[in-house]
């Protein structure tokens, strides 16, 4: 299986990376990984923060997409093949890439992440998606972890050439002025996949 | 959140660029307070009408107003624009607000193939006869009085589009009648510039002017020989192998072309020719490298403790235009290549195989493809518009060409006839 397993790096800047791969790697919703130690019992996630001076901050792995953050200045050409054979070796193995996300202990992480995500449900439902409805697009909120909200994006927005305005100047700012309890904002969509981007990119 | 303090930066975005990701992440690393102009709204303008704004980009005199306006409540900074027509609006936003920049009659100049041509026959540049004629001209009478072999070459269009070499009049007269075709299409300015044929190694010299002094941050040689009848772009290989004392003089030749357009800020992406004759400005642009390949140039130093500072080309731009500290304009050590991925064929993309065999070629980085499945291919002279790009990276210029040229064996483009 894995000799076959396509691995497409997209740099989004030398902080943060998407590896779009061919083949499901976790099929049950979104795991975000920000330290070794959770990454502990996830084979991907484990591999992937110990890859060698890399200083792997975060991992999220979602569907066929992983998303990797690093602090060192390493290029991501010399780290990524580092993640792939780690989503190579991941994907030969016998054992699910990722574990479901644990339970978090009462009163910690997951109680204070649902109600953020209740709050940026509704800010999404009754704001941004609205808005981003104009040029056919949706927002898909995914995941609310540690604070972090993870998004998809979806009809005119995927793989539009000014998604990333839209997500920064747009939702990221509405988020900041009515959410401020959140750290960040990460797009887990695969942008090549669009087949009706609002504005494509027409020049070379 | 960004300080208040945060220089606020103009990033003038037009709806159609393949940079977007490129320029916002540089401007969020560099903590800029950034507001993204372009020329259609967005639909959260009304939300955050301090990070977007809509410009007239057609009218760089109104966007200038508009921009006026913007800074009276919130000041700016600096202004970037990412390709040839923003750049002449932002040359006309920096003189209204008094930025670091271009003068607006530089960008002008820089952006007009035939006022490039005047202005360096003026100063006395190494320039091909050139001549300019309207779409209304009759293409028999002109072809009579050409000399051959000629190049036929829109005014304002980018990407090599609408360009055709001719070696007889018979040549001519198809290839205008071509170009009228493209230029109906397109609404661009109705005239041709034509000049004779400059035989020679091409390459492009990536630089960034700071108060009319050019400093060239690349010199990128382009191995496939760019010699028509389209001039569909190839590879990119950085370091150059031309001989040092040629590379002097095609850098002299850019500093030669910024002095006689009068460009003073910014980045410019220039195409020079190299022959026995000497260098030759092909088109010099007050903009930086267009599409992806900016993932080809990366800036890096290292600091007196050790620490490693590096920087994208973007940073280095937007660093510029907001006055800001230049830790280095020393590009890596490895060299560095982009393959613009062929357009294999009119049609309509359906599928790309090989991606995952392409990335598996040692010294390949990435391979990138644009094109989403269902959108048209459109070969040169007509089309713009690459499928997509493969970056590779090595010891040696002659190890990266041969790493993107095995990329690229590998692909295999499916497509369908266009209805």
């Amino acid at each position: 299986m894995s000799a076959d397993v396509r691995i497409t790096a997209e740099p989004i800047d030398n902080g943060r990376c998407k590896f779009l791969v061919s083949e499901p790697l976790h099929a049950g919703g979104v795991r975000r990984f920000a330290s070794p130690d959770e990454a502990r019992g996830s084979p991907l996630a484990e591999a992937i923060f110990a890859i060698p001076g890399a200083d792997v901050s975060e991992v999220i792995v979602s569907g066929n997409l992983v998303t990797v953050a690093k602090r060192s200045p390493a290029p991501w050409p010399v780290v990524g093949k580092a993640v792939g054979q780690a989503i190579r070796a991941a994907l030969a193995g016998g054992q699910p890439a990722v574990t479901s996300k644990p339970a978090a202990p009462a009163g910690r992480g997951s109680a204070a992440d649902d109600a953020l995500y209740e709050r940026v449900a509704d800010l999404f439902d009754s704001q941004v998606n609205p808005m981003v409805a104009r040029h056919g697009g949706r927002v898909e909120l995914i995941d609310v972890q540690d604070a972090v909200v993870m998004v998809r994006m979806a009809g005119g927005c995927q793989g539009c050439g000014m998604a990333d305005v839209t997500l920064r100047q747009g939702i990221e700012a509405m988020l900041h002025q009515h959410v401020p309890e959140v750290k960040g904002i990460v797009d887990i969509t695969d942008h090549t996949a669009g087949s009706n981007p609002y504005f494509a990119a027409a020049k070379k | 959140m960004l300080r208040p303090s945060s220089p606020r930066l103009l990033l003038l975005l037009p709806t159609v660029t393949y940079r977007t990701v490129a320029f916002v992440e540089a401007a969020r690393r560099l903590g800029a307070d950034l507001t993204v102009a372009s020329e259609r709204p967005s639909t959260f303008e009304r939300a955050n009408p301090t990070g977007l704004v809509t410009l007239d980009f057609a009218d760089p005199t109104h966007a200038a107003a508009q921009a006026r306006e913007f800074a009276r409540a919130h000041p700016v900074h600096g202004v970037v624009a990412v390709d040839d027509d923003t750049g002449v609006v932002a040359a006309a936003i920096a003189e209204a607000l008094g930025l670091r920049g271009n003068p607006v009659a530089a960008a002008a100049a820089a952006r007009d193939k035939y006022q490039q041509r005047q202005l360096l026959a003026t100063a006395g540049l190494a320039v091909p006869r050139f001549e300019l004629f309207t779409i209304a001209a009759d293409p028999e009478k002109v072809a009579s009085g050409v000399s051959y072999p000629c190049v036929l070459k829109p005014l304002r269009l980018s990407a090599s589009r609408g360009v055709i070499r001719a070696d007889t009049p018979a040549e001519f007269v198809a290839a205008f009648e071509r170009i009228k075709r493209i230029l109906d299409q397109t609404g661009c300015a109705r005239s041709i510039l034509v000049e004779e044929f400059v035989p020679g190694r091409e390459v492009a010299v990536e630089g960034l002017v700071t108060q009319g002094a050019l400093q060239v941050l690349a010199l990128f040689d382009k191995p496939d020989p760019l010699d028509g009848p389209f001039f569909e772009e190839t590879i990119y290989v950085t370091p150059s192998r031309l001989a040092r004392t040629v590379q002097q003089e095609i850098a002299a030749c850019a500093q030669a072309t910024v002095h006689a357009l009068g460009l003073r800020d910014g980045p410019i992406h220039a195409e020079v020719r190299h022959n026995d004759r000497g260098a030759w400005l092909i088109e010099l642009a007050a903009r930086p490298i267009g599409g992806r390949c900016s993932g080809a140039l990366r800036f890096e130093s290292r600091g007196a403790a050790g620490q490693m500072w590096e920087a994208s080309l973007e940073e280095i731009i937007i660093r510029h235009a907001l006055g800001m500290a230049l830790p280095t304009l020393e590009r890596e050590r490895r060299a560095s290549g982009v393959m613009m991925i062929p357009v294999p064929g009119a049609g309509v993309l359906r599928d790309v195989r090989g991606v995952g065999a392409a990335q598996a070629v040692p010294l390949v980085e990435e391979v990138v493809i644009t094109m989403h499945s269902g959108q048209p291919l459109v070969p040169w002279p007509e089309g713009s518009r690459y499928p997509g790009f493969i970056f590779a990276r090595g010891g040696t210029s002659e190890a990266v060409e041969a790493a993107l040229r095995a990329a690229h064996a590998r692909l295999e483009f499916l497509t369908e006839p266009a209805d």
